[in-house]
């Protein structure tokens, strides 16, 4: 093989290749990256979550064994179960996204 | 729509834009992923996946110093390359199977040519087809493989005498 025929032969460009299926397939991995900060967040949330309910489980449980239960007494509870409903509709909203 | 404007759309993070633009590079990106593992098209159907989710990551950063599709070969060659670093010493690249075998000449002329680079260094190879498959020059190609012009034309030099004797060389 001489010098030009090598070169036609290397100057041949490169077999066309479908961009379908791996088009798809990469459209794909981006969303999913996209999709990993709010993925994350929202495992957060849950885990926040999950504090604030045991927080007002235990708080609920010593105020029965006191029977202490006044107005005052539901100051903590009600500022609890806000941040329950609040929590709740960060992770509702993290989840749509 | 050109790439430039594409560039741009996708830096504000226009997934529509990168898609266009993955569509318009995929094939050559992939052709030269897939000499670079010797035929194994999954290989480097995910090389060449991993490099454009690294160019969608790192699109910010794009300067225009040098053209898009050289930004992504330089991706795609570095992530080849990171590839060939973790696999074991014992594991095998591909071997080039070529496409439909048919009685045609060109086409048993191209199996032939993709068997003997199968046999050239990553390096050598690389500089080939960016040069002349892929028609960038050479300053370009050295900016893609990130190695200094003189070294690019020496793998080039080469890498086209290894090639001339695979494919016989009468001279």
């Amino acid at each position: 093989m001489n010098d030009s025929e090598l070169d036609t032969l290397l100057c041949q460009p490169l077999p066309e290749r479908d961009a379908g299926e791996f088009s798809v397939a990469l459209m794909e991995a981006v969303a999913r990256h996209q999709a990993r900060p709010a993925r994350i967040l929202s495992w957060l949330m849950v885990a926040v979550l999950f504090v604030v309910v045991a927080a007002a489980s235990v708080f609920g449980a010593l105020a029965a064994s006191h029977g202490a239960f006044g107005p005052q007494s539901l100051v903590v509870p009600a500022a609890l179960t806000l941040l329950t409903l609040l929590l709740s509709f960060a992770v509702l909203q993290s989840a749509r996204e | 729509m050109d790439d430039s404007t594409l560039v741009a759309q996708a830096v504000s993070r226009d997934v529509a834009a990168f898609s266009a633009l993955a569509r318009q590079h995929q094939s050559r990106v992939r052709g030269l992923l897939l000499r670079l593992t010797r035929g194994n098209h999954a290989a480097a159907d995910d090389l060449a996946q991993e490099t454009f989710l690294e160019a969608w990551r790192g699109i910010a950063g794009f300067r225009g110093e040098s053209s898009f599709s050289t930004w992504l070969y330089r991706i795609a060659y570095s992530r080849f390359l990171m590839g060939a670093r973790k696999r074991k010493p014992d594991e095998p690249l591909g071997d080039w199977q070529g496409e439909a075998a048919s009685g045609e000449s060109a086409t048993l002329a191209r199996i032939d040519l993709e068997r003997a680079m199968a046999k050239l260094s990553a390096p050598e190879s690389a500089a080939l087809t960016l040069c002349y498959a892929l028609g960038l020059s050479n300053t370009e190609a050295a900016l893609a493989l990130n190695m200094p012009l003189g070294t690019l034309k020496s793998h080039v030099l080469r890498g086209r005498d290894k090639l001339k004797a695979i494919l016989g060389d009468p001279s």
